[in-house]
């Protein structure tokens, strides 16, 4: 096969659990084939669990929802419809979706990017495989991921402050407050936000070094 | 309008064969683009045969339902429901066959490291059934409202040119050719030979 293009089926994405999405599960679909001009997942859930969590896409991205298998049922503002095999669905961002999977199987495939910027991969997609490896077992190939997500933006406060999360749940002690406080530093006033009430963080409040970091 | 399904996007059937879907259009997408193909019947063109080594897009074709047969730099491959072939070099020459009647292909595409522009080509897919019926005035439209957004583009202001020759605006031609001659050279030869111009090609600055 050419390496200027890939041939995929959808059955052949892993479907991961994510700690941050409640019953949905990440396909992930950008990571691997590697796009670089717009994102694109794919979610699955089991019959009437939700398959698109709730959000209003505060990243500023519009997206398009496409049923590519079974039925889903969605709700943006205050509209609710049934979506079978080859709805598409627009959510400019703001707009509040959700939706709830119908049939056993169904896929949803959401693409996304902000108009009038180039785009550029957040990571949450990355890190939500990353825990579901360590989760398995595969601390060490969840570790480099995440790694690698926080060398592709190394000047933001999320990357360090999800290893932070990573290490205090799956690792290291040490190195979770090593990425808290960096995190602290580039952001305070968000990572204080967090601090308070993420349960990735749990193993770490009895620590006086915690204490320390909570204003 | 916040949905639709694919059976109910417009048709613009074009003479490569294959039917233009409009997604991108259907909502007004700016961040990416979107569309869906089907065949005129099974065993037609679904996909055009292209590059994309102008628009330099990485592009996403999935087979929404039905089954395809994928032409890539010269490879068959069949593909059903579910599967996609994603095209990160511009350069592979790509296209696809429906083999069936329900066929649809979703196609995705942008130009990594950019922001998104809606391609001038939809703007001219979308006047061919107003060309078709020589409704000149809203093929007009439909080009005017693409220059609003890319005012400089020669393609766009070349075809806007010929809209205007055929609907009798042959001041407003004259101007539009000239422009995109001056945007880019290539299109003086192509005005010479396109039948488009035949009522103003003996006019005084006719490019040339």
């Amino acid at each position: 096969m050419s390496s200027g293009y890939e041939i995929l089926s959808l059955d052949d994405l892993p479907a991961y659990e994510s700690p941050n999405h409640g019953d949905a599960r990440l396909m992930p679909l950008r990571s691997r084939l590697g796009l670089r001009a717009f994102g694109a997942n794919c979610w699955t859930a089991e019959t009437g669990k939700q398959i698109v969590p709730t959000h209003e896409e505060d990243s500023g991205h519009e997206e398009l929802y496409v049923v590519v298998r079974g039925r889903a049922r969605f709700t943006l503002g205050d509209e609710t419809f049934d979506a079978p095999a080859g709805t598409l669905v627009h959510a400019r961002a703001g707009t509040t979706r959700e939706a709830f999977a119908e049939e056993a199987g169904t896929i949803v495939l959401a693409v996304g990017a902000t108009p009038g910027e180039a785009f550029e991969a957040q990571g949450w997609d990355d890190v939500v495989v990353a825990f579901a490896e360590a989760t398995a077992g595969n601390v060490d190939r969840g570790r480099a991921t995440m790694r690698e997500v926080a060398a592709r933006d190394a000047d933001h406060w999320g990357p360090e402050y999800n290893l932070a999360c990573f290490e205090a749940r799956f690792g290291d002690r040490e190195l979770a407050f090593e990425h808290l406080r960096a995190a602290a530093a580039r952001n305070p006033d968000e990572v204080q936000g967090y601090l308070r009430h993420d349960p990735d963080l749990d193993s770490l409040r009895d620590d006086p070094r915690f204490q320390e970091l909570v204003a | 309008m916040t949905h639709v399904h694919v059976d109910e996007l417009d048709r613009i059937e074009l003479p490569e064969g294959f039917v233009w879907r409009p997604v991108r259009r259907r909502f007004d997408i700016r961040a990416f683009g979107v569309n869906a193909y089907s065949p005129r019947e099974a065993g037609a063109q679904v996909v055009e045969e292209h590059t994309e080594q102008q628009l330099e897009h990485e592009e996403i074709y999935l087979v929404l339902r039905g089954r395809a047969r994928f032409t890539l730099d010269g490879a068959e491959h069949e593909l059903g429901p579910g599967e996609l072939v994603f095209v990160r070099d511009p350069k592979v020459r790509r296209g696809a066959v429906g083999l069936t009647d329900d066929t649809i292909v979703l196609a995705l595409g942008g130009k990594p490291g950019e922001a998104y522009e809606p391609s001038a080509w939809e703007a001219m897919f979308a006047a061919v059934p107003a060309m078709e019926r020589e409704d000149w005035d809203e093929a007009i439209r439909l080009h005017e409202e693409a220059l609003a957004d890319q005012p400089e583009h020669p393609a766009l202001l070349y075809n806007l040119a010929c809209m205007e020759a055929r609907g009798g605006r042959r001041l407003d031609a004259l101007l539009h050719l000239k422009r995109a001659t001056e945007l880019d050279p290539k299109w003086i030869d192509a005005a010479a030979k396109d039948s488009d111009f035949a009522s103003i090609r003996d006019e005084p600055g006719f490019p040339g």
